[in-house]
C-alpha cells in the first residue's frame, strides 16, 4: 500500500525548513504534489518560491524537514538518482557557450550516459522528439547564441525536459518573454503534463497565467505556505491584499469561466502575520477593546470588530486603524443588520476574542451572536474586570461567560498574553490548509 | 554577445584536429634540425641538417636506416660518434620535453578553466610555483642530500609545489570553494612561502642561480628519464582529466545546474583541482616555472575548435605543445649565443598575442564569474 501511494505522488515535502545566515528562507513548509499535476508556485519576491524549488533539487545546505521524490527520500538518492528523478529549469541559465543546440540538449542526458559518456541512439532519438516538442526541430545544428529569447528558453527547458525524470521544476520559466512566448510555453509545459503525465511545479508570478494553466496554486508569504487549492479557490481579492498588498478584482473570463484578477492600486505593505493567520475577530463596546485592538495591530494581526455603537470610544478606534467593523446607532439595541453582519465578521475569522467590556441589555446579544461561531476557531476571554463586576444584565452575562467556558474558550491576562496565545493557537494551525482552500488534490483530475 | 554562427561542422573539426596533431609533430621535428643546423644552437659543434635528419631516422629505425649516419655529410668518423650523442641525447630530449610539459600545462589550465568558468585562470592557481621554488631553494642551498641527482631538483619542486596547493586547498575549503576564495589563498600562501624563500636566499647569496633559472623556467634541458617520467605524468594525469570531458561541458550552465542535470558539482571540483594542480607540480618541476602556456592554449582551441571540452581538453594539450616547442625554438633563434629561458620567451611572445585575442574577443563572453 506504502509503495502504491509512493508512486502517485511526485514530490513531497514535509515541515521542510531554511534559514539562511539566521534568516529564515522557508518555514515548516508542507507541500504533496501528485503525479501529473501542474502546480503554480506563487508569492511575491522573496517569498521562498526558489528556496523550495531548490529544496527540492537538494541544492540547499541545512535543510530541516524531509524531501521526497517518488517515494523516496532525497538524502538516501545519489546526485545522478536525484536527477532521473526531478529536472530543473533555473531563472536563469548561464547559456553564453558556443554550441550547437542538438549538443547542448544532450548534455540534459548525462545521467543516462554510460561511464565514458558515449551517447547511444536512445539519447540521439530522445534529442530529436525534444527538439520537436520544443518547437525547433529544424534548428538542432544551430548554435545556441542564435536563438532568440524566446527560442532559448524552449531549449533550456528542453535541456531540462532531455533528463527525462517525471517532475520538472520550473523557476520563472515566463519571466523575460513576451505575451506570445509566455503563452507559447506554458501551452508545451501543459501539454507534457496531459500527454506523458510529467509533474511540474512552476514558480510564476503572473496569477492570471497561473490560474490559466495550473490545477493548483501554491501561495508563499515571508517563507510560509498561506494559501492552497485549485485556482477559483484561492484566487481572491483578500488573497491579493494580504500577501500582495494590492487592491484588486477578480472577475471571471466569460469564455473559460477562469478567474483572473485586475489589480487597481497598491495598498499598505502586507504584514506577515496577518497573512499568515487571516483575520481575528474583536468584540467590543464601551472602550474595553481599545487597548487589545492596538495591541493586536502592532502585532500585526488582521482585524475586524463588532459590534459596535456610533461614537463610542472601541468605534473611533476601529476607525482609526480603518478596521471593518459591524455598527449601530448610538444607544439603540443592536438591530437585525447590525447583528447580521456582526455575524459576518464572526463567520470571516480565524479566532475570536471577547474584550471585557460592560455588558447590558442593549448589547447582550454581542455575547449572544460569538458563542455560535466558538466551535473550530481558538476564542479568548479577557478574565479582568471579573465578569460579575460587569454584569448588567441581570445574571445574563455571567451564564454566557460560563457556556463560553464550556465551549473551549480560553481566559487570558492583558494584551501581552493575548497576543501570546493567540500566535501560538494560530500559528499550530496554520500548517492545515486555510479555510477557503481545503482541497489540495482536488484539481488532478481537471 | 556575437550573433550566433553555425559552430563547425564535425567533419572540420576533426581536419583542424588533425591539422594541429600534424603541425605539433612537424614542429618538434623540424625543431631538432633546427637548433643544430645553422650554428644556432649555443654550442660549439654545428651539425648539418643532412647529419642531424639521418641520425635521427637512423636511432628511430633503432639504426635500419642509414647504417652509417654521418654518411655524406664532412663528418670525420670520430665526429660522428658526438653528433649522435647531440642529436639524440641532448636536443631530442629537450624537444620532447618542451612538448610534454606544453601539453601537461596546457590540459592543466583548459580544465581549471573549465570547473571555475574563468578565462583567467592559469595552472599555478593554487600557488604551485611558489612552492615548487622553496623546494628547490632549500636543496640547492642547503644541498639535504649529498648526491646530485639530475632528478633531485624536480622532486624537491614537485614537493614543494604539491604540498603548496594542498596546503591552499585547505586554506580555502569551505561549504563552496569559489575561484575567488582559493586565489586569495593562493596568493596569500604564495605571499607566505616567498617570504621564506627571499629569508633563506639572504642567507645564502651565492647559490641562486639555479633557482633564478626554475623561476624563469629555464631549465629545460631533457634527458631521457626525466622526459620519461614527464610523459608518464602526462599521460595518466592527463588522460584521467580528459574523462572529465561532459562534466566540464555541464559546469558551464552553473554548478547547480550541473548538479541538478547529475554531475557532482563539488567533488568534479575537488578532483579536478588536484589532478591538475598534480600534473602542473609534475611537469614543471622539470622545466621551471613557464607562464601564459597554460593559460593562452585552451583559448585558443575554444576560439578554433569551438567550446565542446570534450575537445577542447586534449586539444589544449596539443596547442600547449606546439606553443612551447615554437618559443623554445623561437628564444633559440633569437639569442642564439645564450640560454635565454623559455619561460621569459613565453611571456614575451604570449602577452602581445593574448592582447590581440582579448581585443578581438572582447565582445564576447566567455561566462560569467565563477
Amino acid at each position: 500500500m506504502r509503495g502504491e501511494r509512493a508512486a502517485t505522488v511526485a514530490l513531497s515535502c514535509e515541515a521542510v525548513s531554511v534559514a539562511f545566515n539566521g534568516r529564515a528562507a522557508l518555514t515548516e513548509v508542507d507541500l504533496e504534489v501528485p503525479s501529473g499535476q501542474l502546480v503554480a508556485l506563487a508569492g511575491p519576491n522573496g517569498s521562498g518560491k526558489t528556496t523550495l524549488l531548490r529544496s527540492a533539487l537538494g541544492l540547499v545546505d541545512g535543510l530541516r524537514g524531509r524531501v521526497s521524490l517518488l517515494g523516496e527520500p532525497l538524502d538516501s538518492l545519489s546526485i545522478r538518482d536525484r536527477a532521473l528523478r526531478v529536472a530543473w529549469v533555473p531563472q536563469q541559465e548561464s547559456l553564453n557557450e558556443d554550441v550547437p543546440l542538438n549538443r547542448y540538449l544532450l548534455y540534459g542526458r548525462y545521467a543516462h550516459n554510460g561511464p565514458f559518456g558515449r551517447e547511444d541512439a536512445e539519447d540521439l532519438a530522445a534529442v530529436e522528439r525534444i527538439l520537436e516538442q520544443i518547437g525547433l526541430a529544424d534548428r538542432g545544428e544551430e548554435s545556441v547564441l542564435a536563438l532568440s529569447g524566446g527560442e532559448r528558453q524552449r531549449a533550456v527547458l528542453g535541456r531540462a525536459l532531455a533528463q527525462g525524470a517525471p517532475l520538472l521544476l520550473l523557476d520563472e520559466p515566463t519571466s523575460h518573454l513576451d505575451l506570445g512566448h509566455q503563452l507559447d510555453l506554458l501551452e508545451r509545459v501543459r501539454s507534457l503534463v496531459r500527454a506523458e503525465r510529467v509533474t511540474v511545479v512552476a514558480a510564476l508570478h503572473d496569477l492570471n497565467l497561473a490560474a490559466r494553466f495550473a490545477d493548483r496554486i501554491v501561495v508563499l508569504f515571508h517563507g510560509h505556505k498561506v494559501a492552497d487549492g485549485p485556482p477559483e479557490a484561492v484566487l481572491s481579492p483578500e488573497l491579493l491584499a494580504r500577501v500582495w498588498g494590492v487592491d484588486a478584482e477578480l472577475r471571471r473570463d466569460p469564455a473559460s469561466g477562469l478567474p483572473y484578477l485586475f489589480p487597481r492600486r497598491l495598498l499598505a505593505a502586507p504584514s506577515p502575520v496577518a497573512a499568515r493567520f487571516g483575520p481575528v475577530h474583536v468584540v467590543g463596546g464601551g472602550g474595553a477593546a481599545s487597548r487589545y485592538l492596538r495591541a493586536l495591530a502592532d502585532a500585526g494581526f488582521e482585524l475586524t470588530v463588532g459590534a459596535l455603537h456610533l461614537l463610542d470610544s472601541d468605534a473611533e478606534t476601529a476607525e482609526a486603524l480603518s478596521l471593518p467593523t459591524a455598527v449601530e446607532l448610538p444607544f439603540a439595541p443592536l438591530g437585525r443588520a447590525a447583528r447580521q453582519r456582526h455575524r459576518e465578521l464572526l463567520g470571516a475569522a480565524r479566532a475570536i476574542v471577547v474584550s471585557p467590556f460592560a455588558v447590558g441589555p442593549t448589547n447582550l446579544a454581542n455575547l449572544e451572536d460569538p458563542l455560535a461561531f466558538v466551535g473550530g476557531r481558538p476564542t479568548f476571554l479577557v478574565r479582568e474586570p471579573p465578569i460579575a463586576a460587569r454584569d448588567f444584565a441581570g445574571g445574563a452575562a455571567s451564564s454566557l461567560y460560563a457556556r463560553f467556558l464550556k465551549e473551549g474558550a480560553r481566559e487570558v491576562s492583558g494584551p501581552e498574553e493575548l497576543v501570546a496565545e493567540l500566535t501560538r493557537a494560530l500559528g499550530g494551525s496554520v500548517r492545515a490548509p486555510a479555510p477557503a482552500a481545503t482541497d489540495p488534490a482536488g484539481a488532478r483530475d481537471r | 554577445m556575437v550573433a550566433g554562427h553555425p559552430p563547425p561542422a564535425r567533419g572540420r573539426l576533426v581536419r583542424r584536429l588533425a591539422l594541429l596533431v600534424g603541425a605539433t609533430v612537424a614542429v618538434g621535428f623540424g625543431s631538432v634540425l633546427l637548433l643544430l643546423g645553422g650554428g644556432l644552437v649555443p654550442a660549439t659543434v654545428q651539425i648539418p641538417f643532412r647529419a642531424t635528419l639521418q641520425i635521427l631516422l637512423h636511432q628511430l629505425s633503432l639504426g635500419r636506416l642509414f647504417p652509417q649516419p654521418c654518411a655524406g655529410t664532412a663528418a670525420l668518423p670520430s665526429q660522428c660518434a658526438s653528433w649522435t650523442a647531440i642529436v639524440w641525447k641532448l636536443t631530442l630530449p629537450e624537444v620532447l620535453l618542451a612538448m610534454i610539459v606544453g601539453a601537461g600545462l596546457g590540459i592543466s589550465g583548459a580544465t581549471l578553466q573549465g570547473i571555475f568558468r574563468n578565462p583567467l585562470v592559469d595552472p599555478y592557481l593554487l600557488g604551485i610555483a611558489t612552492g615548487g621554488s622553496l623546494g628547490v631553494a632549500v636543496v640547492e642551498v642547503y644541498g639535504i642530500l649529498p648526491a646530485r641527482a639530475y632528478l633531485l631538483d624536480p622532486a624537491a619542486a614537485f614537493v614543494g609545489g604539491v604540498a603548496t596547493g594542498l596546503a591552499v586547498l585547505l586554506a580555502a575549503r569551505g561549504r563552496s570553494t569559489s575561484v575567488e576564495t582559493l586565489l586569495l589563498a593562493g596568493v596569500a600562501i604564495s605571499y607566505l612561502l616567498s617570504g621564506v624563500l627571499s629569508l633563506v636566499l639572504l642567507y645564502n647569496p651565492v647559490r641562486a642561480e639555479q633557482l633564478t633559472s626554475w623561476l624563469l623556467g629555464g631549465l629545460l634541458s631533457g634527458y631521457w628519464p626525466s622526459d620519461t617520467v614527464a610523459f608518464a605524468l602526462v599521460l595518466v594525469l592527463g588522460g584521467l582529466l580528459g574523462l572529465y570531458g561532459r562534466e566540464l561541458n555541464l559546469l558551464q550552465l552553473g554548478p547547480e545546474v550541473a548538479q541538478s542535470a547529475g554531475v557532482d558539482a563539488r567533488r568534479v571540483r575537488v578532483e579536478v583541482l588536484l589532478l591538475a594542480s598534480l600534473l602542473t607540480a609534475g611537469v614543471v618541476a622539470f622545466t621551471g616555472v613557464i607562464g601564459f602556456v597554460g593559460l593562452v592554449s585552451p583559448h585558443i582551441v575554444r576560439r578554433w575548435l569551438g567550446t565542446d571540452y570534450r575537445l577542447v581538453v586534449p586539444a589544449s594539450g596539443v596547442v600547449g605543445a606546439l606553443f612551447l616547442v615554437a618559443a623554445n625554438d623561437a628564444a633559440s633563434l633569437s639569442f642564439p649565443h645564450s640560454v635565454l629561458p623559455v619561460g621569459i620567451f613565453t611571456a614575451l611572445a604570449g602577452v602581445p598575442f593574448f592582447l590581440v585575442l582579448l581585443y578581438r574577443h572582447r565582445r564576447r563572453s566567455f561566462g560569467g564569474g565563477p
